[in-house]
């Protein structure tokens, strides 16, 4: 029990980066982005590539997923996503659906359909305390969240670029009256959020192998955190995480291992008829 | 209902008799028929599919659920207690059309993404219960229906062309009600609830009743195309009959290529989208997995960026062909964003 909540916490604060980026994406340019997980695959990719070819674990990989992946963001969302903006809802769901499955498929033919997993020194050890095992990739990935979640808001409330980004998610008119470029600054934050949804597909590499089709596994994980959270709250989407990690892992001690999602699906469902505005107000 | 006999009204007609007649000038048995067999059909479900999507503008993106209820309904019926498909599709359909209820109760107030969301995670609930729930569904191999040879009342026959008339029939008859739907009080109720759904409740529009109505019949229509579905390829599975991509999301994706919300919109992209892709698979998929879905991907990226509005667009006498000239005027320069920022 008590270790179904720790690993709960420890998976779930990575599904908060993941989700995190999601959240972002909506929050300042109002899209919902249906091909967001495919960036998380793309971001596992890129870890694993520089794993098998450059030696690096996928926790300092991360950080080359998180920058190629931004780059990638940006062109995709200067280029396709930009046009949209202002569309109807339908459109935009369209485009985004599109997306998803032009990804999905160039992955298949780029990289082929086999499972690819990298092997770390560290993959099956681990900390007793308390006699509760703590998985050692679990925590490292967590750490690594945490670090990149507190980056992240640092960033936002400090920087010049994360208050143009705050500014324009707030008024895109009034921002661009006191001199921020919003085309430039909706490209810099639909990139951001794709980038930490990358980072944290790397970071959970160890864990678990990456294939084409390792989006669709996480679409409905990562809309239930954000809806959970708030649609377009970062703070709320990290708490989100979390709850959803202890739900998983707790509900994996009572139903078979199909069945998991079925419960994610259901909380998905109840939360946006019953809360669509999420669990946790402002943030 | 003589003064709306307008010049599209006349070409649809006419085409269905074109339709109706094409099995005797192709090989019966052929694969040009299946193709077109298939058409026809997908043009059927994104009819469904238009009449909540369209006409209410609830984007569903978990049609499927509908789909495979009423193949699986019928399926199964057949295969566990004998019961023809021909009473299981109406049983599929009474069952879609409860469940499409049900789920009304919790979704009614969403709108835009939010309703998106809920119909993709209701089909992706179905699906993972038709994969873990093997006693019953048959689990992740799927059903398959015995070749019985020609027995139509058990809804089975040797050639392919049965088939197709059953399907074009189909056809005429979601299109009859789209129409009907369209035209009558409650179309003008949807549209109301399209256009602003907080006016239309102040007019004294019952929001709920009237889109509760519509996706009721929309899901009972799709149930019908499921059973047909099952009966015309003998095979499915969870993963292909619940698909997001597959059936969800290919469904609203003719409605849009061909025109949102139109009568003709579905069957012109049907026609355009599904022989499309028989020809990207057969010359693609041998080339590379994945480069057909590629193309069908990218194809829904460009239609968006290109023509929101449809095939029906370049249609000058259509309503979606007014607005697309509307589109193409703009009223001022730079239209402040009202509804992306929040």
């Amino acid at each position: 029990m008590v270790q179904a909540l720790v690993d709960g916490v420890l998976l779930g604060g990575v599904y908060g980066v993941i989700a995190t980026g999601l959240s972002l994406v909506f929050g300042v340019l109002g899209v919902v982005n249906f091909a967001h997980a495919e960036f998380l695959m793309l971001g596992m990719y890129v870890a694993w590539f520089a794993w098998r070819y450059l030696g690096l674990d996928p926790l300092l990989g991360s950080v080359l997923s998180f920058i190629i992946v931004f780059g990638v963001g940006y062109v995709v969302q200067r280029t396709l996503i930009e046009r949209v903006l202002k569309a109807p809802p339908a459109a935009q769901v369209f485009l985004t659906v599109g997306l998803l499955i032009a990804i999905e498929n160039a992955a298949l033919m780029v990289f082929g359909s086999e499972f690819r997993s990298v092997s770390v020194p560290y993959q099956v050890e681990g900390y007793r305390l308390a006699g509760i095992f703590i998985s050692a990739p679990y925590l490292y990935a967590f750490a690594a969240a945490v670090i990149l979640s507190a980056a992240l808001w640092f960033f936002l409330d400090r920087s010049w670029t994360g208050r143009a980004i705050r500014a324009v998610a707030q008024d895109p008119m009034a921002s661009a009256l006191v001199g921020v470029d919003t085309k430039r600054t909706y490209g810099l934050a639909f990139g951001l959020g794709v980038a930490l949804t990358a980072f944290g597909g790397a970071v959970i590499l160890p864990y678990i192998t990456v294939s084409p089709t390792i989006g669709g596994q996480f679409v409905v994980l990562m809309f239930t955190v954000v809806v959970l959270g708030g649609l377009g709250s970062v703070a709320g989407a990290l708490v989100g995480g979390i709850v959803v990690g202890v739900v998983q892992s707790m509900s994996a001690l009572v139903f078979p291992i199909q069945l998991q999602n079925l419960c994610l699906f259901v909380i998905f469902i109840a939360v946006l008829a019953l809360r669509p505005q999420g669990l946790i107000k402002g943030a | 209902m003589r003064k709306h006999l307008s010049p599209g009204l006349v070409l649809l007609l006419l085409f269905f008799v074109a339709a109706a007649a094409l099995p005797f000038f192709v090989d019966p048995r052929g694969h040009l028929l299946r193709v077109a067999a298939m058409a026809l059909l997908f043009a059927a479900m994104a009819q469904s599919w238009n009449i909540v999507g369209g006409l209410a503008n609830q984007v569903s993106l978990g049609h499927a659920a509908f789909f495979g209820l009423g193949a699986y309904t019928s399926t199964l019926l057949f295969l566990r207690f004998g019961i023809s498909p021909w009473i299981g599709m109406f049983a599929g359909a009474a069952l879609a059309a409860f469940a499409a209820a049900l789920l009304s109760f919790p979704t009614f107030r969403l709108k835009g993404h939010y309703f998106a969301l809920a119909t993709l995670a209701f089909a992706e609930v179905l699906r993972v219960i038709a994969n873990s729930w093997a006693s019953v569904t048959g689990g992740p191999v799927g059903l398959s229906i015995p070749f019985l040879g020609t027995k139509p009342e058990l809804f089975a026959f040797r050639a392919v062309s049965s088939y197709y008339w059953i399907i074009l029939a189909l056809l005429v008859i979601v299109c009859l009600a789209f129409r009907l739907l369209a035209r009558g009080a409650i179309g003008y109720r949807l549209r109301a609830v399209r256009e602003n759904e907080n006016a239309a409740e102040v007019a004294g529009v019952d929001t709920f009743r009237v889109k509760l109505t519509a996706s009721i019949i929309s899901a009972a229509f799709t149930a019908l195309c499921g059973t047909v579905f099952a009966q015309f390829t003998f095979f499915f599975d969870p993963d292909s009959i619940f698909a997001l991509s597959g059936i969800s999301v290919r469904m609203a994706m003719i409605a849009i290529v061909g025109g949102l919300g139109t009568l003709g919109g579905p069957i012109i992209g049907a026609l355009f989208l599904i022989p499309l892709e028989e020809v990207a698979n057969a010359y693609l998929s041998s080339a590379a997995a994945g480069l057909s879905q590629f193309v069908f991907g990218a194809i829904l990226v460009a239609a968006i960026l290109i023509q929101p509005r449809g095939l029906m667009a370049y249609w000058p006498k259509s309503k979606a062909g007014r607005l697309a000239r509307k589109d193409a005027k703009p009223v001022t320069p730079a239209t402040p964003a009202t509804e992306g920022g929040r």
